[in-house]
């Protein structure tokens, strides 16, 4: 789509905005909620840390953040775009491009692989050529803070703070507009895990691109301008100004049909 | 959010000050059930628990400032054994639990820990929940707020000059994340609470 086509909306729309987004999940008879009216907006090159405990539903709002699942209710756009709107293809294209996300289970290395290869493939699929592909995985390698000796280095066997740098060297190399972490420092070593975090952090200004973090850690979050918590599905963030809630509060409970 | 928006300026003299958690509790007891100070005194201990360390000289020096604000009043009323003769029963006014609603409302801007909503817990009616609900929500907001104002330190990461702030840094973030934690599992317990009774 070339930049004459986009519509006014497009054009001052937030990077990234969800309105009033539920998200169900059944499992077996029952039906919970995960989500319920989420709504956010994240500018170009800003950033939002999303604190959550453990089956919060931060994964799912992640997942629907990047096209990876749809909501049930509500919308989430991307650009001004409603990703519901689009075609499943157009989808694919956009996590090939403007859209990262860095997840801990997001890591298969083929058996004979070198980092290198890893990362180059990356760019090479969003239609680079093979010499173009190599440049930019070494410069996005040397930026995620991976040495040179290391890209020679079997993906199979890293250390778990390389392979989370190598992650990220993945992600940057197809230059997104919107990169969204899933726990972003599952590393053993604490100094480790802050300074991936900073990493994070530091690369997403340079290059303008917005930042959409979750974790079960609070400190995994600092340095980031803005915060929400989600607990029952429910997202409450530091920019929200006071809401009336009423009461006894409307829930869609278990059992109750969309 | 209306005790919210008030600020210092618009609350109460008796809401403000290290002692507002204890006397907005008194009220809530007085309302539900006139007492003399002794056994004011002991009820606030149990409701609250060991932790407050209640001592029943303040809450004699608390109660002498809900009367002058005119939130409570005394009556003077026969002992059960007539011959030993009256004592001083604490009675609410017409005032008091529109001041009980107000206080829950009410969370002062550096009232950052729990304490305070711990003691609107203890008191509080079911009719007062929409105001516990946006006081927890307040709460939330500032916890939210305090750690996005925790800043990365400035010593090179990982040197023997950085480890203190370090340390220091993580203990806040453990404090705010066990408030965050706590509100929200609060307010699931409310809504759970009311979505059964509803």
């Amino acid at each position: 789509m070339g930049p004459g086509s986009l519509s006014h909306r497009e054009l001052h729309a937030p990077l990234l905005s969800f309105a009033n987004v539920d998200k169900r999940r059944r499992e077996g008879e029952r039906e919970s909620v995960v989500l319920e009216g989420v709504s956010l907006e994240l500018q170009a090159g800003s950033a939002l840390g999303i604190y959550g405990q453990r089956r919060s539903g931060k994964s799912t709002l992640l997942r629907l953040a990047v096209g990876l699942e749809l909501a049930d209710g509500g919308s989430v756009r991307f650009e001004g775009r409603k990703l519901a709107a689009m075609s499943s293809g157009e989808r694919a294209r956009l996590l090939r491009g403007p859209i990262a996300l860095l997840t801990g289970d997001g890591w298969l290395p083929s058996p004979g692989e070198t980092v290198m290869d890893h990362v180059a493939m990356s760019a090479g699929s969003a239609g680079l050529s093979l010499r173009e592909a190599r440049r930019r995985a070494l410069a996005a390698l040397d930026r995620a803070g991976v040495a040179g000796v290391s890209a020679e280095e079997m993906t199979v066997s890293l250390a778990p703070d390389t392979r989370a740098r190598v992650m990220l060297a993945r992600a940057l190399v197809r230059e997104p507009r919107l990169l969204a972490v899933d726990e972003p420092a599952p590393l053993p070593a604490l100094l480790e895990r802050e300074r991936f975090c900073a990493l994070l952090r530091e690369v997403a200004r340079e290059r303008s691109i917005a930042l959409l973090v979750a974790s079960e850690e609070l400190s995994a979050l600092q340095g980031i301008g803005s915060l929400a918590s989600l607990s029952a599905g429910e997202l409450c963030s530091t920019e929200d100004r006071g809401t009336v809630v009423e009461f006894p509060r409307r829930r869609a409970g278990a059992g109750e049909s969309p | 959010m209306v005790g919210a928006a008030e600020g210092k300026a618009g609350t109460a003299k008796w809401i403000r000050g290290r002692s507002a958690h204890l006397r907005g509790a008194l009220l809530g007891l007085v309302l539900e059930r006139p007492s003399h100070g002794g056994e004011l005194a002991n009820r606030l201990a149990v409701r609250l628990g060991e932790t407050w360390r209640i001592d029943s000289n303040d809450v004699y020096r608390l109660l002498q400032n809900l009367l002058d604000e005119g939130l409570i009043e005394v009556r003077e009323e026969p002992r059960r054994d007539k011959r030993l003769g009256t004592r001083i029963v604490y009675h609410p006014t017409e005032l008091t639990s529109a001041a009980l609603t107000r206080w829950i409302e009410t969370l002062l801007p550096r009232e950052t820990f729990r304490l305070g909503l711990h003691a609107k817990l203890a008191v509080a009616r079911e009719q007062d929940v929409p105001g516990l609900r946006s006081a927890l929500a307040q709460h939330r907001r500032e916890c939210l707020t305090l750690a996005t104002m925790m800043c990365p330190g400035d010593g090179e990461p990982g040197s023997w000059g950085a480890l203190f702030m370090d340390c220091t840094r993580d203990g806040i973030h453990q404090m705010l994340q066990t408030e965050l934690d706590w509100v929200n599992r609060t307010l699931r317990r409310i809504d759970e609470y009311a979505a059964g009774h509803a």
